[in-house]
């Protein structure tokens, strides 16, 4: 038995200004709510044909007037696709929402690193554990250099000075600058021979 | 799902590597043998320590080369007689700039203070070569050859005083003062020569 509800593409078109009839207003509100569950994504499985077409209508003027969106799952198979292409591969079949399968190098990559990181950090407890200790009092961060490359007193060097010498200086500051001479140009010597 | 499972076996990898890597973070900063005393990375360096450690930089031989360079200047003018010039040319070494803790800046300032003193006491200017052995000594860090020399510049100091007060007052008692404090002078001297030549025996 056909309904006033089943005609409503079909009937006779009322006049613009008569009144709505209940009927009519009761029909609007359920369609209201037919379109905002269609827009929330809960479409009803089964509807009747007139709604059918109007929402389908309704459907197109909104997207239309630039409101729709793809829904997150569309438009993350639209940018998989479009990147599957940008990289020479066959787009998904039917468009369906298929992520990307991830390479075998990214799964263990996470591993890869945790392996390194675990053996970097054992041979540095290996290296500190063992490493040769420094003798004591020994000058941290100073290697090892022999004597005459170095600042020191000339004592050993000049030796006593002799009461008829003791205004010589002339002498004894041309035999220090000498040997602190030769001391430098070793040490520069040996740093540029050193490998 | 599996994003955060990826991201969490990172997580756990990075757990791991600095819970492994922990442990030798105090190795960094103590010492491995317990017999061996904990010594501090920013301990200062002890003028004891530079003494034979500090290598022969640029610096110390640009100082170096000046003093050499003064000399020779106050070496020529006191052979063309100029003592006044050659003087000022001694003085200019007192000046120097060398390295920090270098043992040589010592040597070479207390080297130049006795040939200083001796050209003030050729001048006749005791008080004032008095005086610059005075400060030498004063300043010395530690005893060398150099520093004996300048006690025997200070005894030939007080001979000259003494010979100076029996010039002007034969018999005067302040003459023989200065000839006692004249032999004190020559035996610190002497005492410091032989405890140095003993030392440096020992070390050869």
């Amino acid at each position: 038995m056909a309904t006033q509800d089943d005609d409503t593409l079909t009937g006779s078109v009322p006049d613009p200004e008569a009144e709505p009839t209940p009927a009519e207003l009761a029909h609007a509100r359920r369609f209201a709510e037919l379109v905002d569950k269609t827009l929330a994504g809960r479409t009803p499985p089964a509807m009747s044909a007139d709604d059918r077409a109007l929402l389908e209508v309704a459907t197109v003027i909104r997207a239309a007037r630039g409101q729709l969106e793809l829904a997150p799952a569309r438009q993350r198979a639209v940018v998989e696709d479009a990147l599957r292409q940008a990289i020479g591969a066959e787009p998904s079949p039917g468009g369906s929402v298929t992520p990307i399968a991830r390479a075998p190098a990214r799964r263990w990559a996470p591993w890869v690193v945790a392996g390194a990181s675990t053996l970097v950090a054992a041979a540095a407890l290996l290296v500190l554990w063992l490493r040769p200790a420094e003798p004591p009092g020994a000058p941290i961060g100073r290697a090892t250099v022999p004597a005459e490359w170095t600042s020191r007193s000339a004592d050993a060097l000049i030796g006593p000075i002799a009461r008829d010498r003791a205004g010589d200086a002339s002498a004894r500051i041309d035999a220090i600058f000498a040997d602190r001479l030769d001391g430098f140009r070793a040490r520069r010597l040996a740093r540029r021979g050193a490998p | 799902m599996k994003r955060v499972l990826a991201g969490g076996s990172l997580a756990l990898a990075l757990a791991v590597a600095l819970g492994l890597g922990a442990p030798a973070l105090p190795a960094c900063s103590t010492e491995r043998d317990a017999g061996s005393p904990a010594r501090s990375v920013t301990r200062l360096t002890d003028p004891a320590d530079a003494d034979a450690s500090e290598p022969i930089g640029q610096d110390l031989l640009v100082a170096l080369a000046q003093a050499k360079n003064f000399h020779h200047k106050a070496k020529v003018y006191m052979t063309d007689g100029n003592l006044p010039a050659a003087t000022a040319a001694v003085r200019q070494i007192l000046s120097l700039a060398f390295p920090r803790g270098a043992p040589e800046a010592d040597d070479v300032r207390n080297d130049a203070r006795a040939l200083l003193a001796k050209l003030l006491i050729s001048q006749g200017q005791l008080d004032e070569a008095a005086r610059t052995v005075a400060e030498g000594l004063a300043q010395s860090q530690r005893e060398s050859f150099f520093v004996a020399n300048l006690y025997t510049v200070q005894g030939e100091i007080h001979e000259a005083r003494a010979t100076a007060l029996d010039a002007s007052d034969p018999g005067k008692s302040a003459a023989s003062g200065e000839r006692h404090a004249a032999i004190e002078s020559y035996d610190h001297s002497i005492q410091i020569n032989e405890r140095l030549q003993k030392k440096l025996m020992e070390e050869r």
